[in-house]
């Protein structure tokens, strides 16, 4: 080995090292610490924090805002990356833009803008109370929040890759016969599916965390609407403690198992993909 | 002739953004006949396929199938077979899967029973002799097979006609050669009407009835392969089909002179400025010490010598059998007397060529080349 091979294991390792202590106490410590944490006066009071009447409520409410968002999120997402990646159109890339607009703006924005819009004092607010529809402080309002957030998660996933498929499949369905409906269930949506399912994961994974915009438009009414990132923060300042660490440590398993699915995905699809490659 | 054809094309024209990729085009294909789409890229051959399948809608003109206006037929509904040039298989499905998709999508009423289908999809697997892949997935097969499923699968509707887009563009050479011959015999067997995309002169040549020169969104000739060979009906298919020659020259009392007053030959076309081509195998050399022209480079191919003879600023490619060169004896460097056995001199570009012949039997030509004189290769 020269010497520059030398140098360049030792750069190597001391790179990876120092990426493996960042990774240890960022990201790993802190997880570990819910962990414990909520553990900390044994099992039987982490179950009784959790089987507490709010915890169950924020749980319900966090699945059902999640299975919600997340529905219109992939819906919107596999709309608008076929029409993206399919068709050239006036205001394509200013769609692209949008699209990412909720990875750039704060949440807490997002949230204010539907206090603005759909409150008492908002833009839509004497219209929605003429028909007593309560958007705000409710969970449309807490739906809407999340929606916004999680948006780009499906489109990001699906768009490079139909680019890079190309329309041929989808031509050949329909002059075979398909009608539109066959040829999206037959072929585009098996192509896409590895990328919808990592798109869909994530977006619901930030739809079960999301703090900010839902923090401004939830009221947080315990029991009501009360979702579970909110009611670690509350019980975090009733002091309670272990509870708090008990919520969180459930929303930590979500994340974790969110993440072990999408890395079973990947290997799955890296598998697979040498043989779902495109003859060039 | 329109109520025989199987596919008529009645002024079609299509834009894309500014670009013109199809200016009124007339064409009739008749019932049974391998018409090949022959142009460089950009032509506006693809899209012309593409337009007669459905697959893109043109900005006027009608397509009619039969007697019947095609035009505002969805693709589905054209029975139309359409081969894509990178095949379009499906990834995620076994090629019999692939071949049985057109027969599993038809409507419940009319479909097949699950056996039926079953039954033709393996038929049609035998006639592209890949029954034993049946169960194989798209990225298991070589090119060539990917080929023969793709047309596997467009045969299943049983369609009215073929429509194949670069069908050999992306296999090796030896494969597309091979595919090329089970192509035609397949067009024998099933004497269906097929139309098919290429910009290679010799596929169009060897496999089509047919050949449809294109160039720019126009139809520039449409004949038998041998005529559109032989005799071009512009200055762009002659050189487009095969090698050639393309020297500037000048026509007066019938002769053809080189810019500095060098006599390529005779021909009957009014006096002016032309543009004549001679063939690689059309041009003789003689040798001579005091020769006008020399031998730049030669090169064995087969049984075919190939020469670049440097003639004034020009290069001009030559063409001749083995043994003549051997018998002539001569190498690079020699000098040497060219002359032109045939050619075809184009007094308007747009118009078929006058036929050069020699002066004199055997006469040479002894003149440099003007500027703009040069090879054109394809």
């Amino acid at each position: 080995m020269t010497a520059r091979g030398r140098d360049g294991a030792l750069a190597r390792r001391m790179l990876i090292g120092l990426a493996v202590v960042v990774a240890g106490i960022v990201l790993g410590m802190p997880l570990a610490i819910v962990l414990v944490e909520a553990f900390a006066r044994g099992p039987a009071a982490y179950l009784a924090a959790l089987a507490d009447q709010d915890t169950l409520d924020a749980i319900r409410l966090t699945v059902l805002v999640a299975l919600c968002s997340v529905t219109v999120t992939t819906v919107f997402g596999v709309a608008a990356a076929w029409c993206i990646a399919r068709f050239d159109f006036r205001g394509r890339s200013l769609l692209l833009t949008v699209i990412d607009l909720p990875f750039s703006v704060s949440p807490v924005i997002a949230g204010l803008v539907q206090v603005l819009l759909f409150g008492r004092r908002g833009w839509l607010g004497p219209f929605l109370e003429t028909y007593d529809i309560r958007i705000v402080f409710a969970l449309p309002g807490i739906v809407l929040a999340t929606v916004f957030v999680t948006l780009p998660f499906v489109a990001r996933e699906l768009i490079p890759l139909m680019q890079e498929q190309g329309a041929e499949e989808e031509e050949a369905a329909l002059s075979l016969g398909a009608s539109g409906w066959q040829t999206f269930w037959r072929v585009t949506l098996p192509n896409i599916r590895f990328a919808l399912l990592t798109g869909v994961l994530l977006a619901n994974a930030r739809a079960m965390g999301e703090f900010g915009a839902v923090s401004v438009v939830s009221g947080h009414i315990r029991g009501a609407t009360n979702t579970m990132p909110l009611q670690v923060e509350i019980l975090f300042n009733d002091y309670q403690i272990e509870a708090a660490f008990a919520v969180a440590s459930v929303l930590a398993l979500l994340a974790l198992v969110t993440l072990g699915l999408k890395l079973a995905l990947e290997r799955h699809q890296s598998g697979t993909h040498a043989n779902e490659e495109r003859p060039t | 002739m329109s109520n025989t054809a199987a596919i008529e094309i009645r002024g079609i024209s299509k834009r894309f953004g500014n670009h013109v990729a199809l200016d009124n085009v007339h064409l009739d294909i008749r019932p049974g006949e391998l018409v090949a789409l022959l142009g460089p890229s950009g032509s506006g051959k693809t899209s012309l396929l593409r337009i007669i399948a459905g697959l893109e809608a043109p900005d006027s003109g009608q397509i009619m199938f039969g007697m019947e206006d095609a035009s505002r037929r969805h693709a589905g509904e054209r029975e139309v077979g359409f081969v894509f040039q990178h095949y379009a298989l499906f990834r995620h499905m076994t090629v019999f899967e692939n071949v049985a998709f057109g027969l599993r999508v038809v409507p419940r009423a009319r479909r097949l029973p699950r056996t039926a289908i079953a039954d033709r999809v393996t038929k049609l697997l035998e006639l592209v002799q890949l029954g034993w892949l049946a169960d194989r997935y798209p990225s298991q097969l070589s090119g060539g097979q990917r080929q023969r499923v793709a047309l596997a699968r467009a045969l299943a509707i049983e369609p009215k006609v073929l429509l194949l887009d670069e069908p050999f563009a992306a296999l090796d050479a030896k494969v597309r050669k091979e595919l090329r011959r089970w192509l035609r015999a397949l067009h024998e067997e099933v004497k269906l009407t097929s139309v098919f995309v290429t910009h290679d002169q010799d596929e169009a040549l060897e496999l089509a009835d047919r050949v449809v020169v294109m160039s720019a969104g126009k139809v520039e000739q449409i004949g038998a392969p041998g005529d559109v060979y032989t005799a071009p009906a512009s200055a762009f298919v002659h050189e487009f089909l095969g090698d050639t020659n393309r020297l500037a020259c000048h026509i007066a009392a019938g002769r053809v002179l080189l810019a500095d007053g060098g006599v390529l030959g005779r021909v009957e076309a009014p006096d002016g400025e032309a543009i004549a081509y001679v063939r690689p195998h059309e041009l003789d050399i003689l040798p001579a010490k005091d020769g006008s022209a020399f031998i730049r480079h030669a090169s064995t191919f087969g049984p075919l010598v190939r020469l670049v003879v440097g003639f004034g600023t020009a290069n001009l490619d030559v063409a001749m059998p083995v043994e003549r060169w051997v018998r002539l004896g001569i190498a690079v460097g020699d000098r040497l007397n060219l002359a032109a056995r045939y050619g075809a001199v184009f007094s308007d570009p747009a118009a078929p060529a006058a036929q050069l012949l020699p002066e004199v039997p055997g006469t040479m030509f002894a003149a440099s080349i003007c500027q703009q004189g040069g090879t054109q290769r394809n």
